[in-house]
């Protein structure tokens, strides 16, 4: 009798687990079957021409070129901030700051993005506009600078983790040899932890990629082509926020689910390049 | 005889509270009785009144509630089309298209404009009609070229959806394209915020919505304010319609009705627009 | 040459905690500043008095009340649609799949995990649409819809942190109930999940806060500028994350604005507040866990 209750717990488990697994494939169908009529069109043309629903042509090209500018150039600022900063807490710093601080970076992760976007009109904005006297200051650089604060926290734990997953007997032998922390942290801890700071640079980047808000309200949404750090500029997440108005049959309205197409199977690819890389760390350690 | 005049005065004087009071009742009266919900949509410009709108209606009936949803106009005839809203507000005619396809029954019940423009500290205050036309098509960029300081001109627009673009587009720049690099925002709201925080840019926006925050253009040399628009002398106005699928009834019909009356009247002119018929 | 490599990784890191404190210092340092002011009765209930408007006799007008409770309807529901299939995934995964099985849904829920959260109110928007043409016409985008997209969102989160509490256990506490005559299912029930209870806990407190702070997929999926308290879940509703950026670009007044800069502060603090209450939960579940007095 038990026997029974087990194996229908089981089955219980079992369900809901390909209930959920089958969310994440109905997304993608979704996307799929929604933008199918445009991707029938001509997928390169979808892909390479500019947004002018006016003369006809529905291509999101610019709308990609702005997320991967403004995604790079994120990851480009907080890269080396991230760094220095878990240098500071895994290493280089005293125990208690090294704790305070590492608290002070998870808080900063609480922080909502909305709060992020709503700061960055009203403080940064204007203080860009004027330091570079031309422009609106809504630009690649402005959005860039505050999505690249946004990401820090994640990344910075992120490093802390893999430079404190380095084996404690590493650690015990350079501090034998005599070196002290900012050799340790040279020469043992982040060569061993070469493989974990890639994949949090991954990861970041894929969380910059798919936020809308930062650059939904600071980066301008103009639909031209980016030519300057200082221009106006669309990303595929603006972009579906902004367009989701349209009519339902329209080019227009299914050139968002291509839009959310792409940046699915982009972020597929990166977890995909993600799992590849710890696999092949975590093998080697085995 | 006094006494009679002091009766007399005193009934009129009472008559006069009665008769308006059951004016004001009157109109509200009509949501007497009703409960539910009635959503709205679509036309940012149209927010003002009907939060204002909405508000005392509510008070008066708690049973009623309304919800008012932003978009723009496309939207607006988009969710009502399909029956996802009650009313669509948009802030320009729908087209013949559009009303053969969803079955849209008009209701126009303000005139308001589109004017241009520009933040208070700009001392660019008048253009000419072609100097608008090269400014948005991208022509020119640059505020010296219409007598203002040596910056680059930011120029900011509405998306697609939005009547207010249309109306803009189609009347001020006589159809040609709006150049690509324009910051692009959401709604009126967002446009006099936009305006108001940079010194250097230009937009347009519904004239019921400029105030303080902006300053409007003068456009061939009549400043868009809701006086020239009702003197006809701005050209560049468009009427705000709160638009049904087919026939509006109950709470729907009871809304549209308020807005003609009196009452509905004097909050869209509050709101800085024209009353319509 | 090697000493200044060093010496300037010291003087580096330190750079590099100093710009990043000065940041986050700023910006809430601004958010205080600008809207401490406005932290009153009056931001949240406008001109209703509180006591009758919290009790739903009076409607409130030009407050965040009816946001407020937007986002808290909202949450709960969220939650309540996720933490049960979550729960039993992250169960799943950890006691009953084996390795091949796991590994291919713990790309999938990776991968759910990593959809950006436009996408993700996309789908709920597409569903909500396919639903009216096709099943209901009286569904349509409103609170239900919002919550089962919120729900899609958090769910990865509630099977890792389930799946990662479940299997941090060490193996002697897995065997000890076994090997004393315990079903599996007696085992998960009495055993492993009391004793990874506070890893669940600080999971689901976690996505709480990502419900409470979410954005992008509430803006695609039903969240209106004017709605009042939602009377039932399938009405239009207000939050308070949208609010925030609804005011952000379209205000008309600079009172508006600062009620704006009065509702940041309130999803700051609210959002803070989860995450120090998560942490202290899961300190002292750990604590009872182990030193059960």
């Amino acid at each position: 009798m038990s026997d029974w209750k087990e194996r229908g717990a089981e089955k219980i488990f079992l369900l809901s687990t390909i209930i959920s697994s089958s969310i994440t494939l109905l997304i993608l169908g979704f996307m799929a079957f929604m933008a199918l009529p445009l991707l029938r069109g001509g997928l390169f043309y979808l892909l390479t021409e500019p947004w002018a629903p006016q003369q006809g042509l529905y291509g999101i090209y610019p709308m990609i070129l702005g997320t991967a500018v403004i995604s790079l150039l994120s990851l480009l600022f907080a890269f080396p901030l991230s760094l220095g900063c878990s240098f500071l807490i895994s290493s280089i710093g005293p125990k208690s700051l090294s704790a305070a601080f590492r608290r002070m970076v998870q808080m900063m992760t609480g922080i909502p993005t909305v709060i992020y976007g709503f700061v960055g009109i009203f403080l940064l904005v204007p203080v860009i506009r004027e330091l570079f006297q031309s422009g609106s200051g809504m630009c690649i650089f402005t959005a860039s600078l505050m999505l690249g604060v946004l990401i820090a926290p994640t990344m910075i734990l992120f490093f802390c983790d893999s430079f404190d997953r380095v084996p404690r007997s590493y650690i015990d032998a350079a501090d034998s040899l005599g070196a002290n922390r900012a050799q340790t942290l040279l020469y043992v801890i982040i060569p061993l932890a070469r493989k974990g700071i890639f994949i949090g640079v991954l990861l970041a980047f894929g969380r910059a990629m798919g936020d809308t808000l930062v650059s939904l309200m600071i980066a301008g949404n103009s639909i031209a082509t980016p030519g300057s750090l200082l221009d106006s500029v669309r990303t595929l997440t603006a972009h579906i926020a902004l367009v989701i108005a349209a009519d339902y049959e329209s080019p227009e309205f299914r050139s968002i689910f291509a839009c959310g197409l792409v940046l699915y199977l982009f972020i597929a690819v990166v977890i995909l390049a993600v799992r590849r890389l710890a696999f092949r760390e975590s093998g080697k350690r085995a | 005889m006094r006494k009679k005049c002091i009766v007399t005065v005193l009934a009129m004087i009472f008559s006069l509270f009665v008769l308006t009071a059951g004016g004001v009742a009157g109109e509200l009266d009509a949501f007497k009785g009703q409960r539910g919900t009635l959503k709205i949509s679509g036309g940012t410009a149209h927010i003002p009144v009907m939060k204002e709108a909405a508000q005392r209606i509510m008070s008066a009936y708690p049973d009623i509630q309304i919800s008012i949803a932003a978009g723009g106009s496309g939207v607006g005839i988009k969710q009502v089309g399909e029956g996802l809203v009650n009313i669509g507000n948009t802030g320009r005619k729908p087209t013949d298209d559009e009303i053969a396809r969803y079955q849209l029954k008009l209701h126009q019940w303000a005139l308001d404009g589109v004017g241009v423009v520009v933040s208070p500290k700009n001392r660019v205050k008048a253009l000419t009609k072609a100097q608008v036309m090269d400014i948005f098509t991208g022509r020119i960029n640059n505020w010296k070229g219409v007598g203002g300081e040596n910056r680059k001109i930011n120029l900011y627009t509405r998306d697609e959806a939005s009547g207010t673009r249309e109306v803009f587009w189609e009347k001020a720049l006589d159809k040609q394209p709006i150049s690509p690099s324009a910051n692009v925002v959401v709604s009126n709201g967002a446009m006099k915020s936009a305006i108001a925080q940079d010194p250097y840019g230009i937009g347009y926006v519904s004239v019921g919505h400029i105030d303080r925050t902006v300053a409007p253009v003068a456009l061939d040399g009549v400043i868009p304010t809701i006086k020239t628009v009702k003197e006809g002398k701005y050209k560049i106005v468009r009427g705000l319609y709160s638009n049904t699928k087919g026939e509006p009834t109950g709470l729907t019909r009871a809304f549209i009705n308020y807005l003609y009356t009196p009452e509905g009247r004097k909050i869209t002119e509050k709101e800085g627009f024209i009353p319509f018929p | 040459m090697k000493r200044t490599g060093e010496k300037l990784t010291i003087w580096y890191s330190w750079t590099c905690g100093l710009i990043l404190s000065a940041a986050v210092f700023s910006i809430l340092a601004y958010l205080v500043f600008k809207g401490a002011g406005t932290l009153n009765m009056k931001l949240i209930f406008g001109d209703a008095s509180p006591l009758r408007a919290v009790f739903l006799q009076q409607r409130v007008f030009e407050g965040l009340f009816p946001a407020i409770v937007g986002t808290f309807i909202l949450v709960a529901l969220s939650i309540a649609f996720a933490l049960p299939i979550g729960f039993a995934t992250g169960i799943y995964l950890a006691e009953y799949a084996d390795f091949r099985v796991k590994n291919a849904f713990n790309l999938i829920f990776d991968i759910l995990a990593g959809i950006p959260s436009i996408v993700v109110g996309l789908f709920g928007f597409a569903l909500a649409v396919f639903l009216h043409k096709h099943y209901s016409s009286s569904i349509q985008p409103c609170l239900l819809i919002s919550s089962l997209a919120l729900a899609f969102l958090v769910l990865p989160y509630i099977i890792r942190t389930t799946q990662i509490a479940l299997e941090g256990l060490s193996p002697d506490t897995r065997l000890t109930a076994l090997a004393l005559g315990a079903t599996k299912l007696q085992n998960l029930f009495y055993v492993l999940i009391p004793q990874s209870l506070s890893g669940m806990v600080s999971g689901l407190i976690l996505a709480i806060g990502r419900c409470a702070e979410d954005t992008a997929v509430i803006m695609l999926t039903g969240v209106v500028v004017a709605a009042g308290v939602p009377k039932s879940a399938l009405a239009p509703y207000e939050a308070l994350p949208f609010y925030i950026y609804y005011i952000s670009s379209q205000y008309t007044s600079p009172e508006e604005l600062m009620n704006g800069y009065g509702a940041a502060l309130i999803l700051l603090l609210l959002c803070l507040f989860l995450f120090t209450l998560a942490f202290v939960i899961k300190k002292r579940l750990t604590y009872l866990a182990f030193y059960r007095p």
